[in-house]
């Protein structure tokens, strides 16, 4: 804020502006702007209330609570095989992985062996998930900072691996495809019977080969067209750095950390699925800032088509479910199980008390922790930048405000 | 995680390991003594989440719990370290009549929206906290809608539908352990 008022008339003053320099301290007045709740860069209804001076940007409120729809009071009356629907629903970019820690969670209180062939095959659906999730930030990014042209090929590239998800699962962005004990008949898979279970629809591995070539040559030809775009480079190279420090400290996770150079990924540090037995690197950034969280996600969805194509060579065979009792129920106990989702570590606090459905369920969602650091990189920033950092940050607000 | 359980086991002689979670039940008066310890001592510097439960013999949502709770809040914390699987989750209670803790903003920044969250969700006050108000519910909303005893409104209009797949379902020709499909 600036309240230096020069006064021009001051005979002190009159060589300053002979001089004809344009530096002069003029007063000026902060402005509200308010941004959204109907804003296409949000991704979603994420209202910012913003102070600026000028083009600086100080002092960002974030206002949520558009998309709220109480997901952990509803699990206090549902049972857990209906809150499997509900989770699918937070962040619906990436419907598939928020089923995993829910359901992981609860195969734990039970403990329920889940068999080999239905975590790969959880596996391969949520590498997919992450790697369409990652085509709409490549093209919603560049849309955001002006380049209109890579959204078209996101969205056709993206359509591929949805249509891979959809003839497994039944749905394309809401699977609710797993079971606790393991996953369900797929969906293409033609008619089943209890002694012919068919798991996987015929041409599913051919499909998908074919399909994890195209991501991996689309990352190339992104890498290309949206990072080795001058304008691109200038709009995000520096721009919204996040130390590593201040990342911690408000439990931002996923990409956006990596992308600040830390190497901390949840597929390698727990087990709730077996990443261990595939080869994969964990891409990861030097200088925090948006050219560098772009970067990470683009180099993320190769990696994620490789681990699919290593998956598929070394399915397993075997059943799909484990032994189940009918009526589920969850034995008294407590667990918290964490997942590396595309956007950052979602988790699942489930207590349970023995009954049909949990005591509480706290679900920690990636986007909620991701956003909150919003008026930190925010303050002092360009206002065109505004866009910029907020975009790189990749949220969905169903995940934030679940 | 053995090695740093025994650490932890060192300073917080209840501290129990289960399903890979290390738990730690403190007293609410030593809530930011012990995180401050755990960040500066242990490295857990990446601050997950924050919630509370509310125990309550009568509910009004669910189920009531099996065994009788004496009623409290119970105000959870998830952290853990970012370079290997350490993850520890501390645990303290404080009475449902004067619901007070002090905010931890001050050990960790991100504490901010949970604690905002835990406040209008379950009417927890967190002293010192900067700027307690709503996140997600409109002004002038009334009630903690988190709390057991808040009642779910569409609940009581119309029962859940869905009650009758969680019931006893036909029997089938098989056992009773068979998959559900």
């Amino acid at each position: 804020m600036n309240h230096r008022m020069v006064n021009a008339l001051d005979p002190q003053n009159m060589n300053r502006f002979s001089e004809a320099s344009v530096s002069v301290e003029i007063e000026t007045e902060d402005m509200t702007l308010n941004i959204g709740p109907q804003h296409p860069s949000t991704h979603g209804v994420l209202r910012l209330v913003a102070k600026v001076d000028g083009e600086k940007v100080h002092d960002v409120k974030p206002v949520l609570g558009y998309m709220h729809r109480g997901y952990e009071k509803l699990a206090e009356v549902r049972s857990y095989p209906q809150i499997t629907t509900l989770v699918n629903r937070i962040d619906w970019v990436a419907g598939f992985s928020n089923e995993i820690p829910f359901i992981a969670g609860a195969e734990r209180l039970m403990e329920i062996d889940v068999p080999e062939r239905a975590k790969h095959i959880r596996l391969i659906l949520t590498e997919m998930a992450r790697i369409s999730s990652h085509f709409v930030f490549n093209g919603a990014y560049a849309l955001e900072v002006g380049a209109l042209t890579p959204i078209f090929y996101a969205m056709e590239d993206r359509e591929r691996v949805l249509d891979l998800i959809e003839s497994v699962t039944g749905g394309r962005f809401h699977p609710n495809f797993n079971r606790i004990g393991g996953v369900k008949p797929a969906a293409g898979a033609g008619p089943t019977s209890k002694k012919n279970i068919q798991d996987l629809p015929a041409g599913f591995y051919r499909d998908t080969k074919v399909a994890m070539e195209k991501v991996i040559q689309a990352a190339d030809q992104f890498q290309n067209l949206i990072g080795g775009n001058e304008v691109f480079k200038k709009r995000t190279k520096n721009v919204g750095v996040l130390t590593a420090e201040t990342a911690e400290a408000y439990g931002v996770s996923g990409p956006i950390l990596r992308a600040s150079g830390v190497k901390s990924d949840l597929r390698t540090q727990t087990d709730y699925l077996p990443y261990d037995q595939f080869d994969y690197d964990i891409p990861v950034g030097e200088n925090g800032d948006c050219y560098d969280r772009w970067d990470v996600r683009v180099k993320e969805m190769v990696e994620s088509a490789k681990i699919v194509l290593q998956a598929i060579d070394s399915m397993p065979s075997g059943p799909l479910q484990a032994k189940v009792p009918k009526v589920i129920k969850v034995p008294q106990g407590r667990t918290y199980v964490r997942a590396e989702n595309p956007k950052g570590e979602m988790g699942y606090y489930i207590v349970s008390d023995g009954g049909l459905g949990p005591y509480r369920l706290k679900v920690r969602t990636a986007s909620f922790s991701n956003v909150s650091i919003l008026p930190i990189m925010l303050e002092g920033a360009l206002l065109p930048d505004l866009i910029a950092i907020m975009g790189s940050l990749d949220f969905v607000l169903g995940d934030v405000d679940r | 995680m053995e090695e740093f359980f025994n650490k932890i086991k060192e300073n917080f002689k209840d501290a129990t390991l289960e399903f890979e979670t290390i738990n730690i039940q403190i007293d609410s008066t030593d809530w930011i003594e012990v995180h401050k310890k755990l960040r500066d001592e242990f490295n857990l510097k990446f601050f997950s989440w924050l919630s509370a439960i509310d125990w309550d013999n009568e509910v009004s949502v669910g189920e009531a719990p099996k065994e009788s709770v004496s009623p409290s809040f119970e105000i959870i914390t998830c952290l853990s370290d970012l370079a290997n699987t350490n993850l520890v989750t501390v645990s303290t209670s404080i009475s449902k009549s004067e619901p007070n803790i002090n905010s931890l903003i001050e050990v960790y920044d991100g504490a901010n929206w949970h604690e905002r969250e835990a406040y209008e969700m379950f009417g927890i006050n967190f002293e010192n906290h900067p700027n307690l108000e709503k996140l997600y519910l409109p002004d002038g909303y009334e009630g903690n809608p988190m709390l057991k005893s808040f009642e779910l409104i569409s609940r009581e209009v119309k029962p859940w539908p869905g009650e009758v797949d969680v019931e006893g379902m036909p029997e089938e020709s098989e056992s009773d352990e068979s998959s559900d499909g």
